[in-house]
């Protein structure tokens, strides 16, 4: 039982007076139809917002965020300034009373090593390694691979595809191995571990700025640049790297903790940092025979890398959701 | 007793930014074989009023906070789950708008089909599959015996939704809902399905609940039109009557802008002015008077009741039906004869 | 499907030549420690006679793009040298460890399977409950813990600790693999192992749920009657399942290769461990064989990965629309 067909619509009118001209604003009609709910008078008013105050203002909302940002400000400053407040010298068992392998005390708030060292003082030391080699390496990484990404991203072609092999290949090697390798090549020390986990770390960063560049390439924006005559250096670095650059940000936060991880492990397998220097992943390394005896020895060290790890990770995920222009609020 | 009697629902989500009333207060019927469309702009609430009938509302937020629903007699509301879903798919059955998401990508179209057939006719899987190749072949797809072991993304736009019928009326439901099944559809192929939809329910039987912002999909099909703005029933009556003789503002406004061939002014189309309301603030009074040309100050007061303005045709305006409405009385708001 | 392999295999070869290079390259004389003649020798004097024998044995004497023709071509045949210390060839020691490391890795995996996965499906199906604040907050944590470090807080707790506990009645070994290995020396280490990862499946899974789940097939499924377990776990759950497969077929290449510090920490007699020995001693053909067969195992599962994904995904298998 369907409906016979009809065609649509008003039945015809030419009458100037029918409700159709109402709509239409025939010969009184102008609308009296109500309120103009208008909000455009608003939008004009409002304050200048830029892209960084924007995101500033985000990341300040984000509890986890400001507590990993605060958390790292903390470690950064009780460690510059511990040759003022560490009371024991943590090179050299201390003077007097310190026996070696005590437990956890008001005097040794972690305990004291096999030699008698204060180990709190030597995790409050070991931090510096572990952040100067994680804002180092980071940095390493990100000047190849800002520069490697740039070209490959820009250029394209043969060079792209050369970038990316290279970068294939080294993706191919397993990390530790690879790193362990280069230090053997290299010699372990404190220098050297910064410049493995550097170079083993550059394909990433390549591989984040590239996609960024060949999406922000697409932009309209870049054209006009060009056709206003602009050079290709001068399209890269004023157009393209702004945008390009708020993932990497957002990665490099992220990558400080896997390189103090880095770090940590691999001065743990002994091819890093080399006594006396302190460093978290060492010091673990003598832990472990002594697991039985002196627990302290391995849960403090271990629990410095997760915070400290843990709070570069947080700041990148603030940032990350700071910073993507798609979550407007 | 009309086969679907729907009374007084009021369907509302409970968000952040307060209560959204997306259905408040309709109320119609659905007679056996008979087609019933359901017209307004996006946000009216006519997928709600869908949804809400087969208990498809996502409870939180939303819930169904008033009304009266009965299938056959029976308390649709006051169903337990089991029931609810045994009516679902089996008795009434619903097709989307969007075929291409509203189907799994990553189960064949023949099993998709045959999986209510397994469900509500406790078929083997060989029989539902037997079954999805005819309901296949009855909504017009060539090849159907091996268009069933397709996946959906290897039909086109209009054999999707084909095949979306087919899903539906497999178990020979006794309504089919419609939510916008050719919205997403070239134009030509919107009619080819509008006459598959009319000849299956020609010969199934099949009532036909419609649901579209398309004024000129209903001319071909409908029995009864309700016209629906801002979550309330502003108009309901007899296809006929409704469109030759409407009565309310809004609808008089949907059918001036629909583009007309036959017409010979200059035909300009004429959209309402003005955004159609939020539904968490809700304008006081008659919810159409901030768009409507005849709106006065009673409008904004008093919330216009749903009556029978001409026989069997109902409305909800404090002024249809009265001498002379509409008629040269636009814009002055002098008092309507 | 057969030219997409191919196609790929070609594209690993150059990778894989490039891998060799490096290796080679960093084995040349004088960049890494320790006269590899005097290595290879050991305790013996080094006779000028013995010398000339071993360079002419080992192509000393040749310009180095031959040596380096002469180490692909043995690679080629499966010729990875010998080892400096024991003078076996450096195949027959890592096939030896090999399989142990594998056993690991694969244990790893179940780990991460099971717990992951579940994990995952719960957090998404009672989403912002306890247990998805858990899950989530325990992935930002996992991410930061230091693999090693895990490795010893649970030998401490479940090896030591709980030994004293129940006075030696109940706890996990911390070493090895048992003789003849058995399960129970497999728990520990392969917790480990998968830890970080699991944390990443869980992750993975419960925001590929949340995406099927919000999708508008389950709005359908839901209306053709069916009951809310069927559409979770047969709907929404094949479709969120396929990149969660293919990140744990990667993962397995990343476990076996990533061992070497579970091995470490709990004296498993695997590949890694080999390898990360080899090191301490100047083994070198240890090192770079070990490296070059890791390399050749993960490229040759990421490859079975990618096919299949392609299997999986009906949209990927099965080209576009027909009419």
């Amino acid at each position: 039982m369907s409906a016979r067909r009809r065609k649509p619509g008003f039945p015809p009118d030419a009458d100037p007076d029918s409700p159709k001209a109402a709509y239409r604003g025939g010969p009184d009609g102008e609308q009296t139809g109500g309120s103009s709910d208008y909000v455009g008078d608003d939008l004009a008013n409002r304050p200048e917002r830029t892209l960084w105050g924007d995101a500033w203002i985000r990341l300040r909302k984000n509890k986890l965020a400001i507590i990993g940002l605060v958390w790292i400000l903390i470690v950064v400053t009780l460690t510059l300034s511990a040759d003022f407040w560490v009371p024991q010298n943590f090179a050299s068992p201390t003077s007097t009373d310190a026996g070696s392998l005590e437990a956890p005390s008001a005097v040794h708030p972690f305990g004291t090593d096999r030699i008698g060292r204060d180990v709190f003082s030597r995790v409050v030391y070991g931090a510096r390694v572990s952040l100067a080699v994680g804002v180092l390496a980071v940095g390493i990484s990100l000047v190849i691979g800002l520069l490697m990404g740039a070209l490959s991203g820009y250029y394209g072609g043969l060079v792209d595809t050369l970038v990316m092999r290279t970068a294939d290949i080294f993706f191919a090697f397993p990390y530790t191995l690879f790193a362990i390798a280069l230090l053997a090549v290299l010699g372990p020390s404190y220098h050297n571990v910064f410049i493995a986990i550097g170079i083993l770390g550059w394909p990433s960063v390549a591989r984040v700025f590239r996609s960024s560049i060949l999406s922000v390439k697409e932009n309209e924006y870049v054209d006009a640049a060009r056709a206003m005559g602009a050079s290709d250096q001068r399209i890269i670095f004023r157009h393209i790297m702004p945008n390009a650059v708020a993932p990497i940000i957002v990665y490099g936060t992220m990558s400080i903790g896997g390189a103090i991880i880095a770090e940590a492990a691999l001065s743990f397998l002994g091819m890093g940092v080399q006594p006396p220097t302190p460093s978290w992943g060492a010091m673990l390394s003598e832990a472990k025979a002594l697991m039985v005896a002196a627990p302290w020895l391995t849960i403090w060290p271990g629990f410095a890398i997760l915070t400290t790890v843990l709070a570069f990770v947080l700041m990148g995920d603030g940032l990350r959701d700071a910073l993507d222009v798609k979550m407007k609020d | 007793m009309a086969l679907l009697e729907v009374t007084n629902l009021k369907t509302h989500f409970t968000t952040r930014d307060g209560v959204v009333r997306a259905v408040d207060g309709v109320t119609f019927e659905v007679k056996e074989g008979h087609t019933l469309a359901i017209v307004g702009e996006s946000g009216s609430g006519k997928s709600v009023t869908a949804l809400s009938l087969m208990r498809l509302i996502p409870d939180p937020p939303g819930k169904i906070v008033d009304g009266r629903i009965t299938f056959r007699g029976e308390s649709v509301l006051g169903m337990n789950d089991s029931a609810v879903r045994s009516m679902r798919g089996d008795r009434i059955a619903m097709i989307f708008q969007d075929s291409m998401t509203s189907l799994n990508p990553v189960f064949r179209v023949g099993y998709q089909i045959g999986e209510a057939l397994r469900i509500h006719k406790g078929m083997t899987r060989k029989e539902a599959h037997a079954r999805a190749v005819e309901m296949l072949d009855l909504v017009g797809i060539p090849n159907p015996a091996q268009r069933a072991r397709d996946y959906p993304h290897q039909f086109s736009g209009g054999m999707r939704q084909r095949a979306m019928i087919a899903m539906a009326l497999a178990c020979d439901p006794d309504i089919l809902i419609a939510d916008e099944p050719t919205t997403a559809l070239d134009v030509t192929i919107q009619a080819q399905i509008l006459e598959l939809m009319i000849e299956l329910q020609q010969r199934q039987g099949t009532a036909i609940i419609m649901i579209t912002h398309d004024l000129g999909v209903v001319a071909d099909m409908a029995n009864d039109v309700m016209v629906m703005y801002a979550g309330k029933q502003v108009e309901y009556g007899k296809a006929d009557e409704v469109f030759y003789r409407p009565l309310h503002p809004y609808t008089w406004g949907l059918l001036a802008s629909l583009p007309r061939h036959d017409v010979d002014e200059k035909g300009t189309l004429l959209p309402i002015e003005g955004q159609p309301p939020s539904l968490i603030d809700v304008p006081p009074g008659c919810a159409f008077h901030p768009r409507c040309p005849y709106a006065q100050e009673r409008c904004k007061r008093e919330i216009p009741e749903l009556r029978e303005a001409a026989p069997a045709h109902l409305t909800a305006c404090h002024f249809a039906g009265q001498a002379g409405f509409g008629q040269g009385a636009a814009g002055k708001g002098e008092g309507v004869a | 499907m057969l030219k997409y392999v191919v196609r790929r295999i070609f594209q690993m070869i150059p990778v894989f030549l490039g891998v060799t290079l490096i290796l080679f390259v960093l084995r040349i004389p004088g960049l890494l420690p320790g006269d590899p003649i005097q290595l290879i020798v050991g305790e013996k004097p080094l006779t000028p006679a013995l010398r000339a024998q071993i360079e002419e044995k080992n192509h000393l004497n040749e310009p180095v793009h031959i040596q380096y023709a002469y180490y692909v071509s043995g690679i080629a045949q499966g010729d990875l040298g010998e080892s400096y210390q024991k003078g076996r060839p450096v195949t027959d020691i890592l096939f030896d460890k090999f399989p142990n490391t594998f056993r690991l890795a694969l244990a790893g995996i179940i780990v991460e399977i099971v717990i992951g996965i579940s994990a995952g499906i719960i957090s998404a199906i009672r989403q912002y409950s306890f247990w998805d604040v858990l899950v989530t907050l325990s992935t930002s944590i996992l991410v930061s813990v230091p693999v090693f470090w895990l490795g010893l807080l649970l030998q401490m707790f479940f090896g030591i600790r709980l030994k004293e506990w129940t006075g030696g009645a109940v706890f996990l070994p911390i070493s090895g693999m048992g003789n003849p290995p058995d399960f129970v020396h497999l728990v520990l280490p392969a917790i480990t192992l998968a830890s970080v990862s699991t944390a990443y499946v869980a992750r993975i899974m419960r925001s590929q749920m949340l995406e099927a789940m919000g999708q508008d097939y389950i709005r359908t499924a839901m209306a053709k009657g069916l009951t809310e377990r069927a559409v979770v776990f047969k709907h929404a759950l094949k479709n969120a399942l396929i990149p969660v497969v293919t990140y744990i077929g990667i993962d397995l290449g990343v476990l076996m290769s990533g061992a070497i510090l579970t091995e470490t920490v709990f004296s498993w007699p695997g590949v890694g461990r080999e390898i990360y020995l080899a090191v301490m001693q100047r083994d070198w053909p240890v090192v770079m064989g070990g490296v070059i067969v890791i390399v050749l195992i993960v490229m040759f599962i990421n490859l079975l990965v990618d096919i299949s994904y392609a299997l999986l995904d009906p949209r990927i298998r099965y080209g576009g629309a027909a009419e």
